[in-house]
């Protein structure tokens, strides 16, 4: 397989413009496979990823690399109804979602 | 649209960052690159009713004051393959999944640019992407 996707890493180069990652958590809505969330795990953040699509979350818990395990969770979760309290997170970012 | 932002604006701390991340509506342009060349094949005709729409819902929620608009960003964020089949299931999976009118003008397209080039083929899709940084407000 040799599809790529943005391969001159634009992505999490906006990103980084755009926040300070270190030490934030961060809900990630629409992961998917879980592509931009061990990015965001490198850039320092603790990421909770939710998708509604199981076998995709089931990818990207198999994908993520061990060295962010540790800093990354998947669940499978819908953006209209989020199982989280109040005031939880740093950040929010809607991953290709609306 | 509107309520998955209400969500997100409720599980933010206060002062929380909102990152709405997305491709532009714009169509997407195919093309090849051969021998550090590219050559454009194509532009898709994607239905852009949906990012419209997701503007008009972040707009929304902007003007309500749940959210305070900060920065943004457009990148451009491409996909490369290849192989023409891995183009092939791309588009038939994009296609599919966007209820789009057939394709195969653009498919017979690549599917010649490859075939009659003795270079190594890069098949490139590309779209901007836009970054939207909005800031929770207290109301």
């Amino acid at each position: 397989m040799s599809l790529r996707i943005d391969p001159e890493q634009n992505e999490v180069r906006a990103l980084k413009q755009v926040a300070r990652w270190r030490d934030l958590e961060v809900l990630e809505i629409g992961c998917g496979d879980g592509r931009l969330t061990w990015r965001l795990a490198r850039l320092g953040a603790t990421v909770e990823a939710i998708d509604p699509d199981a076998a995709l979350i089931r990818a990207a818990r198999k994908q993520v690399p061990p060295r962010f395990a540790s800093r990354v969770r998947f669940h499978v979760g819908r953006a209209g109804k989020l199982e989280y309290p109040k005031e939880t997170f740093d950040l929010a970012v809607f991953s290709w979602v609306l | 649209m509107v309520h998955a932002l209400s969500e997100a604006r409720r599980v933010l701390k206060p002062n929380g960052v909102l990152i709405d991340l997305r491709p532009a509506a714009v169509h997407r342009r195919v093309g090849v690159v051969q021998a550090g060349q590219y050559h454009l094949l194509g532009v898709m005709r994607e239905r852009l009713d949906d990012d419209y729409a997701a503007n008009r819902a972040v707009a929304d929620v902007v003007r309500r004051q749940f959210f305070k608009p900060e920065r943004r960003v457009r990148f451009e964020c491409n996909r490369t393959m290849d192989r023409v089949a891995e183009f092939r299931g791309w588009l038939n999976d994009f296609v599919s999944l966007g209820k789009l009118a057939p394709h195969d003008w653009l498919m017979r397209r690549v599917e010649r640019a490859c075939r009659e080039s003795d270079v190594k083929t890069k098949i490139v899709v590309t779209g901007p992407l836009d970054l939207r940084v909005l800031r929770k407000q207290e109301r």
